[in-house]
């Protein structure tokens, strides 16, 4: 029988590991071999006819041999390469993994530069996809001061950046108590000063939680920033569809400048 | 003067960040720094933006005024001392707290900090001195500052605040001295050379101190090394040793700075530390369209400023006349942006392609071409120097080749080392042919029979849209070009009619 193997995994860095650890010492071939994870609402896509299903336990160990040969027999650049592509959203990074992962180990570390070869590509473009993202969001996130001091911020990334951009944020706020909520993931990650931040899952947070913690506080700074915001443009160079261009809408939920509100005092 | 007591500090916000807008200058690049684990901050190199203001221009450093009153009275300025306008000044306290608030929720990047001149230059930036080193010593600050110089500071001034800012940066405003005095008479051209050259060379011995000592050495070790005296007695004999400047025989000033045994010499010797000078270097601004010095002026001025002085950027802004100055030219129909444009794309092939300004423009031909971006109109000047074969070039001739950038050049560098690259791999690379497609092949042969003939080239170039920013096409006729599709005409003749050289 030739049916083709459904290696079915989590939807996590170290589930695909797993998921790859198996299939490799599965001996069933790789063309025969398919890896999917579960989507992130935790479904998993269409089932195919004709195909036996494996459900991949998560297996630590497993994941860290994975990551530990990708390290040493292929590259570190190429390992956070595989790494970005696993936070991302697209549909079968799993499967894409695998046969980077296929000819990574054939090629060595040379496998980053074969950017014509279609895998390596995709690799290398959903890369930069979610490298990109997370630097925008390194800069358009936005915190509120709670009235504890505690600072909030909450993001809708398309992809699972949260893990890229809160070191950044741990490096630039030593002092600070702060949280950063993925609405779309129910993670968030925490920090205090002079401990390593530590990544959390929060359950039932509501959709408009953003909205409460912004209107609750009255913070002048707040408000101070909207004034700069709105002075800093250029009447003659009003530009919306530049502006749109550069700061794309779906960022603006989150982001303090962009949220309207009802009792503007002006001067 | 209209000076109001007791102003809230969101009324100065308002008047100050208003006052500063016209500084185009707003990038946090260039200098990579950890946190120091205790204060707040840090810096990446490629910088970042924070937002985008209703003119699409990116928000990443609080730039305000220190203070809008001036004494100087340049005509082009908003603030300018015969202006009737509010006028407001922070105190150093209230800029230090607005800029760690404002960092804190991750609104900016740092500060930019400019100002107009209170009593005297000195005076002014004696109080921004105290600004910049309450933040970083008190407030613990180490994430982005810019800061201006005004013209004809002390320098032993802006040696102190060159060692509390990561970009420093003074306006030439106009390229050349005669439309300086014309627009700006209190200002002169060596004023604004002077301390320029001072930090960059500032920043040379800095750095080659740094490089002696990696950098790593602790200061008292060092102390009195005689290897870091002697680098530091090289500082002077320097000036003498500096590349002649400016090909454009007027600049005088620049050329007199350079070649001169000037007396700009540091007031102090530099503090033996391993910080750094001003380490993401100078950047400097030009004002266009408000005098009527061609594109080839200003842009030689440009490249007179990044092999000279050691520019990081120049950056031009559009003139706009605020004040409605009768002897200025009216921008009723907006400022002219589309040759703003045109400067920055050249402005561009000077820092990262390797060209240089008399490939781009000459005596004869002074202004940029409205219909073509600058790269595509040296390609048909020069069309004996293509096709290009992608598989073979070297980065800077791939780089020559219209449609290819930075980006896609290395692209393709890598790529090639494991394959023979065809047209379809270009298109997986994510290379836009549209343009490129003129001027190279693969494996020998372009993509479709094309005749390496200027006239039909240029048809062809003309039919791809030049991808401008938005906003900027409704400033050209574009509907009208189609008359010329039938037209033979040479970009060097005719189109020369077509340019606006000065959009105004």
């Amino acid at each position: 029988m030739n049916n083709l193997k459904i290696f079915q995994c989590e939807n996590s860095i170290d589930g695909i590991f797993s998921a790859i650890y198996q299939a490799w010492s599965s001996g069933y071939g790789h063309a025969n071999i398919r890896i999917e994870e579960q989507s992130e609402n935790d479904n998993y896509t269409n089932i195919t006819l004709f195909s036996d299903y494996i459900i991949v336990k998560t297996d630590f160990e497993q994941a860290m041999k994975v990551s530990q040969s990708i390290k040493s027999k292929i590259s570190l650049e190429a390992y956070e390469m595989v790494c970005r592509v696993a936070l991302s959203n697209y549909q079968s990074k799993g499967d894409l993994i695998y046969r980077f992962l296929i000819l990574g180990f054939h090629v060595g570390s040379k496998v980053v530069g074969y950017l014509s070869n279609e895998v390596v590509n995709r690799v290398f473009k959903l890369n930069r996809y979610v490298n990109g993202e997370a630097h925008h969001i390194m800069g358009f996130l936005r915190f509120s001061e709670q009235e504890n001091g505690i600072l909030t911020s909450v993001i809708h990334p398309k992809n699972n950046i949260l893990t890229l951009i809160t070191p950044h944020f741990a490096d630039r706020l030593p002092m600070e108590r702060f949280v950063i909520i993925d609405g779309n993931r129910n993670i968030c990650s925490l920090h205090l000063p002079g401990r390593p931040w530590v990544l959390a899952e929060v359950p039932n947070i509501k959709s408009t939680y953003h909205e409460t913690i912004m209107d609750d506080n009255n913070d002048e700074y707040e408000e101070l920033w909207r004034v700069f915001f709105d002075n800093i443009a250029i009447k003659e160079r009003i530009n919306p569809g530049l502006q749109r261009n550069n700061l794309p809408i779906r960022f603006r939920r989150d982001m303090t400048e962009f949220i309207p509100r009802e009792n503007i005092q002006i001067l | 003067m209209i000076i109001q007591e007791g102003m809230t500090i969101q009324r100065k916000l308002e008047i100050l960040s208003d006052a500063a807008k016209y500084d185009v200058a707003c990038t946090s690049s260039g200098v990579d720094r950890k946190g120091t684990g205790t204060g707040m901050g840090n810096s990446l190199a490629c910088g970042i933006c924070h937002s985008f203001s209703e003119d699409g221009r990116c928000i990443s450093l609080l730039k305000i005024l220190f203070t809008n009153e001036c004494i100087f009275d340049c005509k082009y300025c908003i603030n300018r001392s015969s202006n009737d306008v509010v006028r407001a000044s922070f105190t150093p306290t209230e800029v230090c707290e607005l800029t760690m608030e404002f960092y804190r929720r991750n609104y900016i990047e740092g500060l930019f900090l400019s100002s107009g001149i209170m009593v005297s230059p000195n005076y002014t930036m004696e109080l921004i001195f105290d600004a910049l080193r309450m933040l970083r010593d008190e407030y613990q600050f180490s994430g982005y500052i810019h800061c201006k110089t005004i013209p004809g500071t002390d320098p032993a001034l802006v040696e102190a605040i060159g060692w509390y800012a990561d970009r420093m940066s003074v306006n030439l405003e106009l390229p050349t001295a005669s439309s300086l005095k014309q627009l700006a008479p209190h200002k002169n051209r060596k004023n604004i050379l002077k301390p320029m050259r001072q930090i960059q060379l500032r920043r040379e011995s800095n750095r080659e101190y740094l490089g002696i000592y990696g950098g790593m050495k602790y200061p008292n070790e060092i102390n009195n090394d005689t290897v870091y005296n002697k680098a530091f007695s090289n500082f002077n004999n320097r000036l003498n040793r500096l590349p002649k400047l400016c090909d454009t025989k007027k600049d005088n000033d620049i050329n007199n700075l350079i070649t001169s045994t000037s007396d700009i010499t540091p007031y102090v010797k530099p503090p033996v530390t391993r910080s750094r000078y001003v380490p993401a270097g100078q950047s400097t601004q030009l004002i266009i369209g408000a005098t009527d010095e061609s594109d080839y002026h200003i842009m030689s001025v440009s490249e007179a400023l990044y092999d000279g002085f050691d520019l990081k950027r120049v950056f031009y802004s559009a003139f706009m006349n605020v004040n409605n100055d009768s002897s200025l030219p009216s921008t009723q129909n907006g400022p002219p942006l589309l040759r703003e444009h045109r400067l920055y794309q050249a402005d561009w092939l000077l820092r990262f392609y390797g060209f240089r300004i008399n490939e781009l423009l000459s005596e004869r031909t002074p202004n940029f071409n409205v219909l073509l971006d600058p790269k595509c109109d040296w390609a048909l000047r020069n069309l004996d120097k293509f096709p290009v074969e992608v598989n073979k070039a070297d980065y800077y001739t791939l780089l020559r080749v219209p449609g290819i950038g930075v980006n896609s050049a290395r692209r393709i560098i890598t790529a090639r080392k494991s394959a023979t690259l065809d047209f379809k791999d270009l298109k997986t690379l994510g290379i836009v042919l549209k343009r490129a497609v003129y001027f190279i092949t693969c494996k020998g042969s372009m993509m479709y029979p094309i005749k390496l003939n200027e006239d039909f080239i240029t048809r062809e170039l003309l039919s791809v849209k030049d991808k401008l920013p938005f906003g900027i096409e409704r400033d050209i006729t574009y509907k009208q070009l189609s008359l010329f599709d039938d037209v033979s005409f040479h970009p060097d003749e005719e189109v020369k009619g077509m340019l606006l050289g000065g959009v105004q």
